[in-house]
């Protein structure tokens, strides 16, 4: 079998592995959305009052400007944290499962008993985490815009999908991030909690940088600088090729390190 | 050309000793056992072959291929069960066996359906459904399914009952029939002495031998307990047969080992009257022990 039909077989193997869990999550954070945008007309003015009396630094560090918008409304609720969050530990989780827990559970002696090579095996897991991920991301979208369109709340389906698809570089990074980390130690526990853990240091990190502009410069060492606001502003291309590419280069070390390691048993 | 051929093969885990300077030679079209005891180093040589594991030192070659250079290569020819073998216990052993023969490039699932057959093996319920023999016998189908030239097989009658055993006994012998060199890794004493042509052990990391069966039983023991009617009137009788040693008789209780052939001593018996018998093959650890005395003196 050419590589490309093996690439396509894991990659698919990959999908209907995790079909249950991208139903579970695409309805968690659709849903989640939709609640937030169908609310949105009825506490539209009271929303607005009382952003008004939050303290600025507190303003400042989640992004909260003014909530007369829909879009203003959702990127507040859900996707400065909730969405990015949770959608940067379903990456890492999904490298994790593929391959550190497969090591510890031996399935890799398995898998790489067939004439795979483990590079392939990393890049499909890799490739099966993106494609889960648009699917979530598309779910999303599709499920907050039948939400604000049954409520009339006014929030058209491009400004939605430009904020969802702003959450896939980076997922990624952080996929890629795990894939890193696998490749240097293939124990699940450890991939799960160094990678969650540089998913929410990063966070704290931009957080602190906006809170004290005397240290802002600390946001250039997360990768949420570069995350921004496109469900109001629309995507930064620079920000999602650059932010893609440094998920690339960082799944392209780990497979390298993942070739040249021991597959424990 | 032989099928498997390791020069001076070197495992270590950091300072943790996993397989030291192992040189060994597997003819094709041979069934060759590797015997140790849990935790000797067989499955440690197997995954280096496989280069699950990459060596220390040393080098290896299978199917005249280098393990570390040409491992896709050498997949494609090879059967492999992992000692211990899982797989996802969501799956089904058909819908495993499909992604195995899938990422082979084959069309279809081989022998799978007939070995299913002939092992009386589950495909259509979860792995994880299954008990642990009978997931052993989706293990071996996924290693003979395409006709493999060489099978390497870690422990693999574990947890299979008897008529399973002889089943796959005879799929070994036909597999060896058709060509096929067969590698087994075990610590079973019994099944390497049925199936196998020549056997290693392994003891520490380090083959200490590489014997033909008939010669590695020669040099074993077997424990023979006795109970006779009445005790014997000159226990030298027994004591002095070729091969008997450790000889202990409390009256009509008698216990010795007997080296060799036992038909001298079948015999010598056959002049009394025998109320129990009881003779039995050494442990692995035992016939170490008896090896290296042997050896050493």
């Amino acid at each position: 079998m050419n590589l490309n039909g093996q690439l396509l077989t894991l990659v698919r193997q990959g999908i209907v592995v995790r079909r249950r869990s991208l139903v579970v999550w695409s309805l968690s954070i659709g849903l989640m959305c939709a609640l937030e945008v169908a609310i949105y007309p009825s506490v539209q003015d009271s929303i607005s009052v009382a952003v008004e009396s939050y303290p600025k630094a507190l303003k400042e560090a989640f992004a909260i400007g003014n909530l007369d918008t829909v879009e203003q409304f959702l990127n507040a609720e859900m996707f400065s944290l909730i969405v990015p969050i949770a959608l940067g530990f379903f990456a890492l989780r999904a490298i994790a499962r593929d391959l550190a827990d497969a090591a510890e559970h031996s399935y890799l002696d398995v898998l790489l008993s067939v004439p795979l090579s483990r590079r392939l095996l990393v890049a499909a897991s890799f490739l099966a985490t993106a494609i889960e991920l648009i699917v979530i991301l598309l779910a999303v979208t599709l499920i907050t815009w039948i939400a604000g369109a049954l409520a009339g709340a006014g929030l058209p389906l491009d400004r939605i999908l430009a904020g969802s698809m702003n959450v896939l570089p980076l997922a990624l990074f952080f996929a890629g991030s795990a894939t890193l980390v696998t490749g240097a130690q293939i124990q699940s526990g450890f991939v799960t909690g160094l990678t969650s853990g540089v998913l929410v240091g990063m966070y704290v990190v931009d957080l602190v940088g906006r809170l004290s502009p005397d240290i802002e410069w600390v946001r250039y060492g997360s990768v949420f600088r570069y995350y921004g606001s496109a469900i109001e502003n629309g995507i930064d291309p620079v920000a999602f090729v650059g932010v893609s590419a440094c998920a690339i280069v960082l799944a392209v070390i780990g497979t390298a390190l993942f070739e040249w390691r021991d597959i424990p048993g | 050309m032989a099928a498997i051929e390791t020069r001076r093969l070197t495992k270590r885990y950091g300072s943790h000793r996993g397989i030291e300077e192992i040189s060994l030679t597997v003819e094709s079209g041979e069934i060759f056992g590797l015997l140790g005891p849990n935790g000797a180093g067989k499955t440690t040589l197997i995954r280096t072959l496989l280069d699950l594991l990459h060596p220390t030192d040393g080098t290896a070659k299978v199917l005249g291929l280098d393990s570390r250079l040409d491992g896709v290569s050498i997949k494609a020819r090879v059967g492999n069960l992992p000692g211990g073998f899982s797989y996802n216990p969501t799956a089904t052993g058909r819908e495993m066996l499909w992604l195995l023969a899938r990422l082979r490039g084959m069309r279809d699932l081989g022998d799978a359906e007939a070995l299913g057959e002939r092992f009386r093996a589950d495909l259509d319920r979860p792995l994880g459904q299954l008990s642990r023999g009978n997931r052993q016998k989706i293990g071996l189908l996924q290693a003979l399914f395409h006709r493999p030239e060489l099978l390497i097989l870690d422990e693999p009658t574990s947890g299979l009952d008897p008529l399973m055993q002889e089943e796959f006994m005879a799929v070994v012998a036909e597999h060896r029939s058709r060509g096929c060199t067969v590698f087994i890794s075990s610590h079973e004493l019994d099944e390497v002495e049925r199936l196998c042509d020549r056997v290693g052990i392994i003891r520490s990391g380090r083959l200490i031998a590489v014997e033909r069966i008939a010669d590695l039983m020669r040099k074993s023991h077997r424990k023979v307990s006795l109970e006779l009617a009445a005790p014997l009137a000159d226990p030298d009788e027994l004591s002095s047969l070729p091969g008997v040693g450790d000889f202990k008789s409390d009256g009509v209780t008698i216990s010795f080992t007997v080296s060799g052939p036992i038909d001298p001593m079948i015999k010598a018996l056959a002049r009394h009257t025998v109320v129990d018998m009881d003779l039995t093959h050494p442990s692995l650890e035992e016939l170490f022990i008896s090896y290296y005395a042997e050896a050493v003196g």
